[in-house]
């Protein structure tokens, strides 16, 4: 479906009506969102959708006192009846010194496919649907997607005396995941999945680690229980380690840094990782643009080197909140560089432990412990890969595990908006 | 039963949320969302289409339902083949509203403020707060080309309070009260006096956990409380009986009529009734104009039915349950569980643990994942060791984890009281709101730890 709408006038008129109704400072973001899908479902192709979809957010401060809204309705009535109901939750929200919004930041960003291509998108399928009958012919492809995406998003701010933020983003990328089982002599494997984001979707079990993914599932119909507690190596395949990835950036952000629970609030410049471990932004990737969400132009970062952290990220109502400096980060577009060590020498290495694609875990407590499940892993002896394992339970502290990283690499997945290698870490408890 | 070759469904569906948080007393979410949009979904030749637009354009349903049908036909691409016969009834009616009014934006955020407040007074040494308001509600007009006509409404309502301290080595541990229903802000009872004798047990759980000692990990005696049992049921055995899990390879799929668990467990999926009262997430037609039917999934041990829609109930030959459910207006109706529990027994909590001579009592747990083997994980951020039938040590936070098959086989306690609880999401493509419910069972079961 196509729509005919003016994204940047709504910001416009909607910044208006809100500087009408009294607000002193004001952020506001009309986007607009075309989606196009062909869908997998057991083995054959199932559906196509077309989504259109339109929302304006909008964020309201008078008298320091905060609100936020958003709406669906950019009609002249739909943005009336918004603006009033930010005016109300606003006036009735606590005084905050720290509430503030962006100002002066310009941003203009055009990339990537705008249009979708459906033959392409059938073509991806199709090349998935292929090749599982080839090479993967027990799994069966619970559901898999192939889609394309055009966003056109225009954020505008004003404050009383400054100089409002502009930003207009207009991107294009295309997505690819397939999940499912593989199945066998009445077993079932554990499932699985993988997916990512590019520019575009040729060779398409080539991209993400799908043809990595369901081959190895195949080998996953047999598992044993590992039986025995010992003190070993983990082998974490990309998936796995954007676990503790996601642990450390919510570490690094406003609800640990304002309640005080955060264990990384005073080691800016310490090292607290592994100085294999280099975590450093990618903008660029599909889909993803040098934005926060508070509407920050956000430079290109570094933030962990060599295993030392260089700075947090709290928000810009967290930095005025907590006196922390202010140092904006996107929150998509991050990766891993690669290490120097194949993972085949990783694995070779290991005496005991296992290869870990997926961990099934509780949330970490605040100080980073946690005991997971190992999912679609294999036992690793003596530098081999054994019998695929089930319950089997690890444990351990994220915050250690990630100074615990023995090795990392040269084989990284590209799933776009985020680019992991393969990581050893030892001294996790088995059970 | 009624059945066709193709089948068309128009969705006008609205979406509205609240959500607020408070950290250490600071406002720092404070967020109203309205999402209003059309969908259409056709079943053409074999294939399905579906398309969404927002609400608000002229001539707007007209337009989606046409391109709901061209993309069924374009599926045609992928090759000719046969159209199932999608079975099952067409339901017409009108649900309503029926709680209180909703309270004001202020009156949330005030009361927000009091109960950081009051537990920031009234427990020392507490580091700080965290209090996290949400509430929703979805309102879908539905029609579909077999007759039906529909309005249907889901709304929740759910209240957390996070108390944050530190242990005995300065380290931060959590404690957490969650309280949910059905209905809006004004549904519930969330004063500080209706909560008060709730966060003095929470603050003495976090004074529990300051001294608390690691889990052993391995195979154990635990005694689930009722929260538990609810998660246990949702996402150890309810995940593998959705009939499109079944399709698709779950373990389930050869254990139908056979011993799955215990002769003491019994397993439902419910529409919307649980003894004479309305469920927390009360479903009557589902989202293609199904009549919702309770799903009797484990009957005294043994797995008897599946969760299903038209297009599963047409592959396996079977009518469908009305358990096809989309969460947002751009989103296609999935199979997805509504109100799922274990059924109460006849034993109490204490009974319980008193038959525990080494092992855990599990008392919360914060989140939790399925597999189609039915091996299941949930974290567990509140528990106790229980020796020679007594409650001992706060444990730190850990994980629960087996084979679904193996726990519930091992079940030899279940216990006559029983929680409902809806305060969070189901993943599974799209978010789903669900409830949850259960008594404290006892089982074996696998505990992380060193």
């Amino acid at each position: 479906m196509t729509m005919t709408f003016s994204t940047e006038q709504a910001a416009d008129r909607a910044v208006q009506a809100l500087r009408t109704r009294g607000f002193d400072s004001i952020q506001v973001t009309v986007s607009e969102t075309q989606r196009v899908e062909l869908n997998l479902a057991r083995n054959e192709p199932s559906l196509l959708r077309s989504n259109a979809a339109r929302k304006l957010s909008a964020t309201g401060i008078v008298g320091g006192r905060r609100a936020s809204a958003e709406g669906s309705n950019l009609s002249a009535e739909g943005v009336t009846t918004l603006v009033e109901a930010l005016w109300e939750a606003a006036n009735a929200a606590p005084s905050d010194a720290a509430n503030a919004v962006s100002q002066g930041q310009r941003l203009q960003v055009s990339r990537g496919p705008q249009d979708a291509d459906p033959t392409a998108l059938a073509d991806a399928l199709r090349s998935v649907l292929a090749w599982r009958a080839e090479h993967t012919p027990t799994m069966m492809i619970e559901e898999a997607e192939a889609s394309h995406v055009h966003q056109r998003l225009h954020t505008r701010t004003h404050a009383a005396g400054g100089e409002g933020s502009t930003v207009d983003l207009n991107l294009g990328w295309c997505e690819l995941s397939v999940f499912g089982l593989a199945r066998e002599d009445g077993r079932t494997s554990s499932f699985n999945g993988a997916g990512g984001s590019a520019e575009a979707l040729t060779d398409a079990t080539e991209r993400f680690g799908l043809g990595r993914m369901m081959r190895e599932l195949t080998q996953q119909v047999h598992t044993q229980p590992l039986g025995e507690r010992f003190v070993g190596d983990v082998v974490l395949a990309p998936g796995a380690v954007s676990d503790l990835l996601g642990w450390l950036m919510g570490q690094l952000g406003d609800g640990p840094l304002i309640d005080g629970s955060s264990v990384y609030r005073d080691s800016v410049g310490a090292l607290i990782a592994s100085p294999l471990l280099t975590l450093k932004s990618r903008y660029d990737a599909p889909g993803c643009a040098p934005l926060s969400a508070d509407a920050f132009v956000t430079p290109p970062v570094t933030l962990l080197e060599a295993g030392r952290l260089t700075q947090l990220t709290p928000s810009y109502y967290g930095s005025r909140k907590t006196g922390l400096p202010h140092k904006p980060v996107a929150s998509e577009g991050w990766e891993l560089l690669a290490g120097t060590t194949p993972l085949a020498g990783i694995i070779a290495a290991v005496p005991r432990g296992a290869l870990v694609d997926r961990l099934s875990m509780g949330r970490p407590a605040p100080n980073g412990d946690f005991s997971g499940v190992i999912k679609n892993a294999f036992a690793l002896t003596d530098g081999r890969i054994g019998a695929a394992l089930s319950e089997t339970m690890i444990n351990g502290n994220v915050a250690q595990m990630l100074k615990d990283v023995s090795a990392v690499s040269v084989e990284r997945i590209d799933g776009g908006s985020i680019v992991l290698p393969w990581l050893r870490i030892g001294g996790l408890h088995f059970s | 039963m009624f059945t066709t070759s193709s089948y068309l469904e128009a969705r006008h569906h609205e979406l509205r949320k609240t959500r607020m948080a408070m950290v250490d007393g600071n406002l720092t979410s404070n967020l109203r969302s309205v999402q209003a949009g059309v969908s259409a979904r056709a079943y053409i030749d074999g294939y399905w289409g579906f398309a969404s637009a927002p609400a608000d354009g002229a001539g707007v349903q007209a337009q989606v339902r046409s391109q709901a049908a061209a993309n069924a036909r374009a599926m045609a691409v992928f090759g000719a083949r046969p159209s199932l016969m999608l079975p099952g009834l067409h339901y017409r009616g009108e649900q309503r509203l029926m709680g209180r009014s909703p309270m004001s934006a202020g009156d949330c955020g005030d009361r927000m403020a009091e109960l950081h407040a009051y537990c920031m007074a009234r427990y020392p040494g507490l580091k700080s707060t965290r209090v996290m308001t949400t509430d929703e509600l979805h309102t879908k007009a539905l029609h579909t080309d077999g007759g039906g006509e529909s309005v249907a409404l889901i709304q929740r309502v759910a209240v957390a309070v996070v108390l944050v301290g530190e242990d005995d080595h300065g380290t931060p541990i959590e404690v957490r009260e969650s309280l949910s229903g059905i209905g809006s802000f004004g549904d519930i009872d969330w004063s500080v006096q209706a909560l008060a004798a709730r966060l003095d047990r929470l603050h003495g759980h976090l004074q529990a956990k300051r001294h608390a000692v690691p889990a052993r990990g391995g195979l154990h005696t635990v005694v689930l409380a009722p929260d538990l049992a609810g998660m246990l049921a949702h996402e150890a055995m309810g995940h593998p009986c959705e009939a499109d899990s079944v399709l698709s390879g779950a373990i389930t799929a050869d254990l139908q009529g056979k011993h799955v668990a215990s002769e003491l467990i019994s397993m439902v999926d419910l529409a919307h009734h649980y003894n004479g009262q309305e469920t927390l997430c009360p479903v009557y037609v589902d989202d293609e104009g199904t009549p919702a039917e309770d799903v009797l999934m484990i009957d005294r041990g043994v797995l008897r039915q599946f969760m299903h829609s038209r297009e599963t109930a047409a592959r396996m030959g079977l009518p469908p349950s009305g358990s096809a459910r989309a969460y947002g207006p751009d989103d296609e109706p999935l199979v997805r569980m509504r109100n799922t529990a274990i059924l109460p027994g006849s034993s109490t909590l204490d009974e319980l643990v008193a038959g525990v001579e080494d092992g855990y009592l599990l008392l919360d747990t914060s989140n939790g994942q399925a597999d189609a083997t039915t091996e299941f994980m949930f974290g567990v951020n509140l528990a106790y060791e229980s020796r020679g039938g007594k409650v001992g040590a706060a444990v730190r936070d850990t994980t629960l984890s087996g084979s679904a098959l193996k726990v519930l086989q091992s079940v030899d306690g279940v216990g006559n009281d029983m929680k409902w609880s809806c305060g969070g999401y189901c993943g599974k493509k799209q978010p789903m709101v669900v409830s949850v419910g259960g008594p404290s069972l006892r089982a074996r079961a696998q505990l992380g730890g060193q």
